[in-house]
């Protein structure tokens, strides 16, 4: 049958020349077909592959470097599922070091019937590179977009504190002016260049076992002395009913906690209490932040993580907040695949609450 | 008092943290790199070092892998004042032996004595976490 030879080379040379690598299954997952790409990504030759069992010989690893088990490959998934599966990993390559990938792996489906699964894998190396680039400069910026600010504000507290002579009230009305935006100039800029990691999907989140008491404790010098300016009684206790540690960013982790509990000072009188309490529960750990503030008023409190959304009694209170606060930790806590919520009550204070899973998965980039 | 190494690229907040610190009576040497840094600790003892993250020659990280005395002797503090917040530099200066690190931008001249003269004293400002048991 000459006709379907000809069928056959064509779609031989159609797989041969599509642009990323591909590689076929059948339906018990050996490989039976790939083309150049793949076997240039990875190192080996088609002879090298062909009927072997595509996750015996293609290692996938995480970008941490762990391994990835075999129930969490994509290839499994899509076997187990019959859906389709989109993921971003670490292929190993025959000599040993890791390709990055983005991979998506279909079932093959012919009248009905399962016949194998088709996987296209792309290089993403050059898009990672370009990525750490990004944070990179992020990072570099805020760095120096801070050491001015802190000579400002450094030279403006010594001239406050009376290093350089003595001052009138008018003075030092002044510099407390100045004092108060310089830190609002500081907070803006922290929270600008998250927003930006966030929105443009190049927050880094490197999971890591660590404990999550530990990581509070080494914030609590700080905000310490943010809680002392106001006089507020800060506490941190811990229900260690489950382990406290957990596999997720600690970074991000500390900046949410950070978030939480300035905003939790920021919002609260004078002589006030701020408590952080962390609930270590089976399937996730939750982190409580409560005051004794002045609340959120219950017609606004579905607005509460919109970007810049401020309640009505705040803003008579506090004229310098961005709104951008809790759109931020939202963001972060998202990345970390975590939820937050709340109850508040005008008046008596608010209970900030959000859990992170004991088991970490790679979230969807954000639009 | 103490004597105290602060080393730091930013002249005008090298110059204001020198102020602070004699202002507090305390004895400083400065230095505007970690290369210059382990110069200056040849003739200078210091009980801590205010140490900057980010500088040109040498950075923080950079000194203290060179510099020798915080193994040997525990007593040095190493306080890092960077504005590199919760990055993963300040988690590396922690494990070479830094005693503690504070965001610059965010810390007034009065609260630097104060974090100074607690790091100094080994006072932690840390609040030990109160362990509750979990009702069964």
């Amino acid at each position: 049958m000459p006709q379907i030879t000809e069928q056959q080379a064509g779609a031989e040379a159609m797989f041969a020349s599509i642009g990323d690598g591909a590689i076929t299954t059948d339906e018990y997952g050996r490989i039976t077909r790939v083309n150049p790409v793949a076997q240039e990504l990875l190192g080996f030759t088609e002879a090298e592959l062909i009927g072997e069992w595509f996750p015996k010989i293609i290692v996938a690893v995480n970008f941490d470097d762990s391994t990835i088990a075999l129930l969490d490959r994509p290839i499994t998934k899509t076997f187990l599922t019959g859906k389709p599966v989109v993921a971003k990993l670490n292929y190993r390559h025959k000599n040993g070091h890791n390709v990055p990938v983005s991979i998506t792996a279909s079932p093959i489906i012919f009248e009905d019937k399962p016949l194998g699964c088709i996987e296209v894998i792309r290089d993403i190396t050059l898009e990672q590179e370009i990525d750490r680039m990004k944070s990179e400069f992020i990072s570099l910026a805020s760095h120096q977009l801070r050491t001015p600010l802190s000579a400002v504000k450094t030279y403006t507290h010594m001239l406050a504190d009376g290093y350089m002579g003595k001052l009138n009230p008018a003075q030092k009305q002044s510099l407390a002016t100045i004092i108060s935006a310089s830190n609002r100039m500081n907070e803006l800029i922290s929270t600008l260049l998250n927003i930006t990691r966030i929105e443009s999907g190049t927050i880094a989140v490197t999971p890591k076992s660590f404990k999550l008491d530990s990581a509070i404790e080494d914030l609590m010098p700080e905000l310490g002395l943010m809680a002392k300016d106001k006089s507020i009684k800060l506490s941190f206790v811990t229900r260690d009913s489950y382990s406290t540690s957990l596999k997720t960013d600690s970074l991000i982790f500390k900046e949410i906690v950070t978030n939480l509990v300035s905003n939790a000072i920021k919002y609260t009188p004078r002589s006030g209490t701020v408590t952080i309490t962390l609930k270590p529960r089976r399937a996730d750990i939750m982190i409580e932040v409560s005051d004794t503030g002045w609340g959120i008023p219950k017609y606004s409190q579905d607005q509460v993580f919109s970007k810049f959304f401020r309640a009505d009694n705040i803003i008579k209170r506090e004229t310098t907040g961005t709104g951008l606060g809790l759109y931020l930790v939202k963001g972060l806590i998202g990345a970390l695949n975590g939820k937050i919520w709340f109850t508040s009550e005008e008046g008596s204070g608010t209970h900030f609450f959000f859990s992170l899973p004991r088991q970490h998965r790679q979230p969807a980039k954000p639009k | 008092m103490a004597r105290i190494l602060v080393v730091e690229d930013d002249h005008d907040l090298n110059k204001a943290y020198c102020i602070i610190l004699k202002h507090e009576g305390h004895e400083v040497v400065t230095a505007y790199d970690g290369k210059e840094a382990l110069e200056k600790l040849n003739n200078f003892e210091p009980n801590l070092v205010l140490l900057d993250l980010l500088m040109p020659v040498m950075g923080g990280l950079e000194f203290l892998e060179q510099w020798e005395a915080p193994k040997k002797n525990k007593k040095v503090k190493i306080l890092i004042f960077t504005n590199m917040e919760n990055s993963p530099e300040v988690a590396e200066a922690y494990k070479l032996g830094a005693s503690r690190c504070i965001i610059k931008s965010w810390t007034a001249p009065h609260n630097l004595a104060r974090v100074v003269s607690d790091t100094l004293h080994a006072k932690e400002i840390k609040a030990k976490p109160t362990k509750a048991k979990a009702a069964a």
